[in-house]
């Protein structure tokens, strides 16, 4: 069964049943299932229409609406492959993916990405069209062959015949770009068969939430659905389940829409929880008086009802649920109310490694919180905490049907029948990542905790060995960095060096507003990171987190970002991971200062 | 959709009244205590909320163009007169020294008085298209000198100072609501018939204020200058904002003296102008919950003033000892509106949204 096959059967059973809203002017349009089958059915005859073939590729780069999801499931219909690119993604990686796919269309959301193609359509020769979804600045203004638009190509294959529905389960459903923290970014294929068992395992298996995802339940779609993650949770969980996805009106609005939408289950990676901690932090910091002490009182509750969760696997005892029953009128059912999760029954953290807490501070106000893993090359199916036995620091356990090891030197191997194809036009690195067994190496270094949970120690690329021989893992101490509400970025360095060192980044919005109840002047990023209050206020952070850690691992010294990273900058990957190297060799010479200045 | 109050799929969803759970209930409790009135309080306080009601229309009239559409009028008092004497003659008994031609339907008198004295409102307008603020101001403050003189003069018609004569008796479709019966007192009639009124009256402001005409008053009161340039036609919206106010005060002046039933000319002065002003400014100014507030508020401050010497002994309830009750409700009438003014300009309602904003942010404040 392809996602295909799954809409249409949505679009059969319940015609009229809400498949999607989409934020519009203010308010919130709704699509059915039977629209949403017609429009992925035009436009999949658009595509053959377009001289698409089965095994082709078809690219988008959009933000989330429901024009994706047309796209998507009209490739997956002529047997053609999906690629997403990230919105962000600068002309420079779009000349790569769009080569290295060798995709025939490209949809673009509107001007910004219409000119990154036409910027670097002299290197993309397989790119026959370009079709954009926003006319505003281009209807009128570009003359070029290859541009078509959205509405004209949808207008001109409406009312024909239906589309028949084949397929086989070796076909690519999608190519997913990992992020490439490392080099450049590669094209995993992913089959229908990969799909296929992700659906089973994780919609209709229940591999996250228990009970599994319904027609009941609404998501927010808010990161990129390039990405496995959001695919997963946005066109799968749609497609399979019937879970009414929504579409904000950008990702600048999330705040807004989640507590519009109040969705009911709810991913994020780590970035989004920390700044959803950040912002209650700032928000409370500004309150009057009485709504503080109240506010501050029960969240200091919600961190002892968070201990006890994490000391029952995430069960109450009576002791915590007569607790959160009284925290719940006084407090937490309005905060929850506010930031949009007062109807989350399932909330789940990945992609990144996450301080635990947050996630105590999640489950303290009653947010059923789960860190799960799982990667682009094995369709995302590999651990997840379970309701009932939470245990935090580890990323769960196994799902029924994967296999799990670690290796020798420490690296997570995963075997299931979601691991990938490949990667595309790329033996050698698919090679690389598969052992000759037939397991795929995760290129995480990790442990088994009791021979059920996974703890992941580090990316294996990552692992800081000092100059003195001790293995640190960066991410850790990194994370409890970032757990401040005052730090959004913390890069920890030391390979081959005789100390720890930090960049360290801070958060504009806290900082700044914390600065401006103290009275610090200030005009840019730089000007405040420069500060010598919040050099300060960043050293007690630093300080705080030493104090947790023994000696090797204390972060001796570090310096200020004088920049917000940026993935137009290629500091950050596309899902806004660091680059290391990039990083390293951009601020050489804050590094070599801290360093210069000791040994 | 259900649990969810803010995810809206349609612009009506925006603008229902009530759009919330909460609203439908207060709303639907406040009525029915409304109509259950008659039979709990006694008639001489139900004549005062009666007339309390039929206040609320004129102030909510008022509101119409000082609130939303910002141009303060001083000439309201001169639109209640119309009404008042436009009522009392259609419905006056023809054999009478007074005016008078028998038409004893309400259904006639009311929108009569109203239609008159909207077209009286229609003829000040352009001198609002012209004139801004003070001037405006001081122009219909020149009305109610005009209409207090005409009317004072025109004996045959408002039986003179000092003599007056009587309002409207209303018949509602040949059944009198003027005298009592087996069933009703003639106040407990005359109560429920300005209940019914005043909602009419509030529910179509209401509607009038989040319409394309209600969005065009507010811009023109926050900026009249912008308004023009959006494209908003200041005269037109002004004399519109004029008749319709004139025509709420019309038929709030018909219907004022009914409960009482007596009226003089000399009490449309400038007094009663300012009383209404204060109304609005108390209750609070462009909402219509407030103008009912603050309507309420006024009238029956006299009457709440009247136990106060049973708590503060000190103050008598007699007119030939000082200090009395009556000298403490002037008083009282300039504090209101001076602590109102400074402390709280958005009037009862803005406490209120004060009130309510605090424990929508809660936990936070923002």
């Amino acid at each position: 069964m392809t996602i295909a096959d799954l809409v249409r059967q949505h679009a059969e059973r319940t015609p009229d049943a809400v498949a999607m809203r989409e934020k519009h002017r203010g308010i919130w349009r709704e699509i059915t299932w039977r629209d949403y089958w017609r429009t992925a059915e035009t436009v999949a005859r658009a595509l053959r229409s377009l001289g698409v073939q089965p095994g082709d590729r078809v690219a988008i780069q959009s933000e989330n609406r429901s024009e994706w999801l047309f796209v998507d499931v009209a490739t997956v219909a002529v047997r053609a492959a999906t690629v997403g690119l990230y919105p962000t993604n600068p002309p420079d990686e779009v000349r790569h993916m769009l080569a290295d796919s060798g995709a025939r269309i490209l949809f673009a959301e509107d001007q910004e990405q219409v000119d990154k193609a036409l910027a670097v359509l002299d290197d993309c020769p397989d790119l026959e069209w370009i079709v954009y979804l926003e006319p505003r600045g281009i209807r009128g203004r570009y003359q070029h062959p290859k541009l078509i638009s959205w509405s004209d190509l949808l207008a001109s294959h409406e009312d024909a015949e239906a589309i028949e529905l084949r397929s086989s389960g070796d076909d690519v459903a999608t190519l997913i770009y990992t992020s490439g923290t490392t080099g450049r970014p590669k094209g995993a294929m992913l089959t229908v068969d990969n799909v296929d068992f992700a659906i089973r395992v994780l919609i209709e298996g229940g591999g996250f939430s228990d009970p599994p995802p319904g027609p009941r339940d609404l998501t927010l779609s808010y990161l990129p659905l390039c990405h496995v993650a959001e695919r997963v949770f946005t066109v799968w969980f749609n497609a399979a389940a019937g879970v009414t996805v929504h579409f904000g009106e950008s990702i600048a609005t999330v705040q807004a829409d989640l507590r519009e939408v109040q969705p009911t289950i709810l991913f994020g990676v780590p970035r989004i929880w920390e700044k959803m901690m950040a912002g209650v932090t700032i928000r409370l910091a500004g309150a009057s008086l009485i709504k503080r002490s109240n506010a501050r009182l029960w969240l200091r509750v919600a961190d002892r009802i968070g201990a006890t969760l994490e000391a029952n696997g995430g069960r109450h005892t009576t002791g915590s649920r007569l607790r959160y029953a009284i925290g719940w009128l006084l407090c937490y059912r309005a905060l929850k109310e506010r930031i949009g999760v007062r109807r989350v029954r399932y909330a789940a953290s990945g992609a990144a490694p996450i301080a635990p807490d947050v996630l105590r501070f999640f489950m303290g106000i009653g947010v059923p919180m789960y860190e799960v893993y799982g990667m682009t090359e094995n369709t995302a199916i590999s651990t997840a905490n379970r309701p009932g036995r939470v245990r935090l620091g580890t990323v769960g356990e196994a799902h029924s049907g994967v296999e799990i090891r670690i290796a020798d030197d420490g690296e997570i191997q995963t075997r299931h029948p979601g691991t990938f194809a490949g990667y595309f036009r790329n033996q050698a690195a698919t090679a690389e990542a598969m052992t000759p067994d037939g397991w795929l190496r995760t290129g995480d270094v990790g442990v088994l905790l009791d021979g059920t949970h996974l703890k992941i120690t580090d990316r294996s690329k990552d692992i800081i060995i000092t100059a003195g021989g001790k293995n640190v893992a960066p991410s850790e101490i990194e994370n409890a960095l970032k757990a401040s509400p005052f730090v959004k970025e913390a890069i920890v360095i030391g390979d081959r060096r005789a100390f720890l060192t930090a960049l360290i980044g801070i958060e504009l919005d806290t900082v700044g507003e914390w600065a401006q109840r103290r009275g610090i002047g200030y005009t840019t990023y730089r000007d405040l990171s420069g500060k010598p209050e919040v050099v300060a206020l960043v050293q007690g952070v630093v300080d705080a987190v030493n104090a947790g850690h023994n000696p090797v691992e204390q972060v001796k010294t570090f310096r200020m970002l004088p920049k917000e990273l940026d993935h137009e900058d290629g500091e950050l990957t596309a899902t806004q991971k660091v680059r290391r190297s990039a990083v390293a060799t951009t601020f050489e010479a804050l590094v070599d200062d801290m360093y210069g200045s000791k040994v | 959709m259900r649990n969810r109050p803010l995810l809206r799929t349609s612009y009506n969803q925006e603008l229902a009244l009530l759009d919330t759970t909460s609203k439908k209930v207060a709303v639907g409790i406040l009525l029915a205590v409304g109509v259950a009135l008659p039979w709990l309080v006694e008639d001489q306080l139900l004549q005062l909320i009666g007339l309390a009601c039929v206040t609320a229309i004129g102030a909510i009239g008022l509101n119409i163009v000082t609130g939303y559409a910002g141009q303060v009028s001083l000439g309201h008092a001169f639109f209640l007169a119309i009404g008042a004497y436009t009522a009392a003659a259609i419905a006056g008994d023809p054999d009478a020294r007074t005016i008078g031609f028998g038409v004893r339907e309400i259904l006639i008198w009311l929108p009569a008085a109203g239609v008159v004295a909207a077209l009286a409102g229609v003829l000040v307008a352009p001198l609002a298209t012209r004139l801004r603020g003070l001037y405006l101001a001081i122009v219909t403050l020149g009305l109610v000198f005009i209409g207090g003189h005409v009317i004072n003069e025109w004996s045959s018609l408002t039986g003179g100072p000092g003599i007056g004569r009587q309002p409207p008796a209303p018949t509602l479709l040949g059944y009198d609501l003027n005298t009592g019966d087996a069933f009703l007192t003639r106040d407990q009639k005359l109560y429920l018939l300005m209940l019914v009124l005043l909602v009419i009256a509030a529910l179509a402001a209401r509607n009038l204020a989040r319409s394309r005409v209600g969005r065009a008053f507010t811009a023109i009161r926050d900026r009249d200058i912008a308004a023009g340039v959006m494209g908003v036609n200041l005269a037109r919206y002004k004399t519109i904002a004029f008749g319709v106010s004139s025509f709420y005060a019309g038929c709030a002046g018909a219907l004022l003296y009914v409960g009482i039933g007596y009226f003089d000319p000399t009490t449309f002065n400038l007094l009663l102008s300012v009383q209404y002003i204060a109304m609005i400014l108390i209750g609070g100014a462009g909402t219509v919950s407030g103008a009912v507030l603050g309507a309420f508020l006024i009238t029956l401050l006299p009457r709440l003033i009247r136990e106060v010497p049973s708590f503060l002994p000190f103050i008598s309830n007699s007119p030939a000892e000082s200090p009395n009750a009556y000298q403490l409700e002037t008083v009282l009438y300039g504090v209101l509106i001076i602590v109102f003014l400074i402390f709280e300009p958005r009037g009862l309602f803005g406490i209120w949204i004060r009130l309510r904003n605090y424990w929508k942010a809660w936990p936070f404040s923002y």
